[in-house]
């Protein structure tokens, strides 16, 4: 009967364990199988196309090249590859600066007539029109199975999903700002943490200590919206004072915010650590004469240094994952930042504020989920270092 | 205690009337014993009787304790080691302390022995290593490690590691040198080697040890003193306790009949 039961039990725990196994394993399938679809997506918006002359060189163009030229960042056919010739940007409302509004029709049924006409006559013309005014004969060269390349995600400097007629799908400045972000959140929560670790493993005494530790704690425990409203409404506009800026939403008030979030795991990990230290270690420093501080930096830091370092990754893990805070105080601008001084936006900030407009297998929508998928990355890279870490502290 | 004695000769220690209380607990009862330079003295008695809790009053290390409390005074080289102006780390540097359980660094054998050296602000990389060298030397270790200084101390054997603490403890010239069960965790050969040691040492050191080994205490001791229940029930020449006790308490312990 009782071998029964634990029979019964251990089943019941294979069941389960690798019911949720496959299930986080589901997951990420998902994800990337959501975000494979993105290099597969037209570099032009749904239902458009651009058309060219039909003896311009030019045959492809890449995403930004197409953003530049309908910016008029890029004016002329030798800025990508083509003859020297000056570019024509015509868009469908453009075409009335050709032709009467007669001629294209009272229902504009000569549409595809005359834009074919005037492609063919226009050398330089680059034409954007939707797909249903293209004619069937059209006189041009037609640009529409053009698909985004890895190098427009992975090297794009402008993330810009509405942008017409080539949404920008630049990871770079996400990337960057999530990573500017979370370093200047470590940078400022690191020491602090670890100082307060060590006030609270080596110096206070019992009372404070189990005082202070389940408060600590507790923190841990708030809701991050609370933290980002903080954020907005003490530390936005001090730094907005302090350093003159014109905007107070900016990557370090987004860093700040992180920091205090962080700093709950970084002392209590920092902590343990610090307080796992032999008795022995520390008695065998003081009756060398060492005072106290030698003897933590000397003795306790060095042999919970595994333990410090997990804290310090997971405090990263914690900062670059961390959306609703960061959301509300970074400002959110998409361009790559230079000081952190300036508004940036995080990529699970983008990922949070934008799902919701995507349309679903669009474009955008895969895009969301690549950056969902670098997200991963960076979070399976930060795991897989405390796991190497703290497994060295076993083989010392 | 005869006082006369005391005026004429500076004792190394000399504890007066020592009370010690963890919390509510009072560990100790009026302490008195008195302890000549390069003279070894045994602290004998059955497990809990205070015997480790004494020697760590000699060196403060019972500060760490929270809610410790002490009456009476002890001297040692005639200061008052519980006075308010005595730096507790400078009062470490001059009374070693070799603990039970091996506790090396993780360090290499070379950084244990540096340790104290380099907590004391000494930089002279030389003076370092001859004192590093000596100091294993003396404590008959150099022949087990010298080609390898630089491996981690974790790598020795237990009794290793212990006279590395010993050589530790030397490396800064201490006056003083506490010892507590210091071969309890020991095979017969490595607590040879460290009672050998011990009659080296004496020569330069003054010497407290704690040990449960009654021979041992007969070997290496000029002195024992037999702690029972928080009080000294006897202290005197050590051939005399092991010869002719005063007190039946003190011979019922020393011949095995303790109940
Ligand atoms: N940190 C402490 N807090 C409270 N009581 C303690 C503490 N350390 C020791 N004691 C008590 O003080 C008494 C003396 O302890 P001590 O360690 O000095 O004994 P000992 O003679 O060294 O024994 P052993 O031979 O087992 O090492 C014991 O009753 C012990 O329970
Ligand atoms: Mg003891």
């Amino acid at each position: 009967m009782k071998r029964f039961f634990e029979k019964l039990v251990e089943g019941a725990l294979l069941i389960s364990g690798s019911i949720t196994s496959i299930t986080i394993l589901l997951i990420v399938i998902f994800l990337f199988k959501e975000a494979s679809g993105l290099f597969n997506s037209p570099v032009i918006e749904d239902g458009y196309v651009l058309a060219f002359n039909k003896d311009n060189p030019v045959k492809k163009l890449s995403s930004y090249q197409i953003k530049q030229i309908f910016d008029g960042a890029i004016t002329n056919w030798d800025e990508v590859g083509g003859k020297e010739e000056p570019i024509e940007v015509v868009r469908l409302s453009d075409l009335t600066k050709y032709y009467t509004e007669a001629e294209l029709g009272a229902n504009f049924e000569n549409i595809p007539a005359k834009a074919s006409e005037l492609t063919a006559k226009h050398p330089g013309i680059i034409l954007f029109l939707p797909n249903s005014y293209i004619a069937k004969n059209f006189d041009g060269t037609l640009l529409k199975h053009e698909t985004l390349r890895p190098g427009d995600f992975f090297g794009g400097k402008e993330w810009y999903p509405t942008a017409s007629p080539s949404p920008q799908y630049g990871l770079l400045p996400l990337l960057l700002g999530t990573l500017w972000v979370s370093l200047g959140a470590i940078l400022l929560s690191l020491p602090f943490g670890i100082a307060v670790a060590v006030y609270l493993a080596e110096i206070s005494t019992m009372r404070v200590r189990n005082f202070l530790k389940p408060v600590i704690e507790l923190l841990a425990g708030i809701p991050s919206v609370v933290y980002g409203f903080f954020g907005l409404v003490v530390i936005v506009p001090f730094l907005q004072k302090t350093f003159q800026l014109p905007v107070g939403e900016t990557g370090l008030a987004g860093s700040i915010v992180l920091a205090i979030m962080a700093l709950p795991t970084i002392i209590t990990v920092a902590e343990d650590a610090m307080r796992n230290v032999p008795r022995a270690m520390k008695e065998a420093s003081l009756a060398l004469g060492a005072t106290q501080w030698q003897t933590i930096y000397r003795v306790v830091i060095p042999y919970a240094k595994s333990g410090i370092t997990s804290a310090a990754v997971l405090g990263i893990g914690r900062a670059i994952g961390e959306t609703m805070a960061v959301l509300m105080v970074t400002g959110n601008a998409a361009v790559i930042p230079h000081t952190l001084l300036e508004p940036v936006r995080t990529i699970p900030a983008t990922i949070a504020a934008e799902l919701g407009e995507a349309s679903a297998g669009g474009g955008h929508y895969q895009a969301l989920f690549a950056l969902g998928c670098i997200l991963f990355i960076i979070t399976m890279i930060i795991s897989i270092s405390v796991e190497f870490i703290s497994s060295k502290k076993y083989s010392k | 205690m005869t006082s006369d004695i005391r005026h004429k000769k500076m004792l190394t220690i000399d504890a007066k009337n020592v009370d010690f209380y963890y919390s509510e607990f009072h560990a100790l009862k009026n302490i008195n014993i008195e302890v000549e330079k390069n003279k070894v003295v045994a602290l004998i008695g059955p497990s809990g009787c205070g015997k480790s809790t004494f020697l760590r009053l000699l060196n403060r290390m019972n500060d760490l304790i929270d809610g410790t409390r002490m009456t009476g005074s002890v001297l040692i080289e005639g200061k008052d080691i519980y006075a308010p102006n005595i730096h507790v780390d400078e009062l470490r540097k001059e009374v070693g302390m070799v603990f039970q359980k091996p506790n090396p660094f993780p360090k290499s054998i070379f950084e244990n022995v540096a340790y104290g050296l380099r907590v004391n602000g000494i930089k002279d990389k030389t003076f370092i290593e001859e004192r590093v060298i000596e100091s294993i030397k003396s404590a008959a270790l150099w022949n087990e490690v010298k080609d390898k200084l630089n491996k981690s101390a974790f790598a020795l054997s237990g009794g290793q590691q212990q006279r590395l603490c010993i050589a530790r403890a030397l490396a800064i010239s201490p006056k003083v040198l506490l010892m507590d069960e210091p071969a309890s965790a020991l095979d017969p050969i490595s607590t040879s080697k460290i009672e050998e040691l011990i009659y080296e040492l004496k020569k330069d050191y003054t010497i407290m040890i704690v040990t449960h080994n009654m021979q041992q205490a007969s070997r290496v001791s000029d002195k024992t003193a037999y702690f029972y229940l928080g009080e000294m029930i006897e202290y005197d020449d050590t051939i005399k306790i092991f010869t002719n006790p005063t007190e039946l308490s003190t011979q019922n312990y020393i011949t095995g009949r303790f109940g």
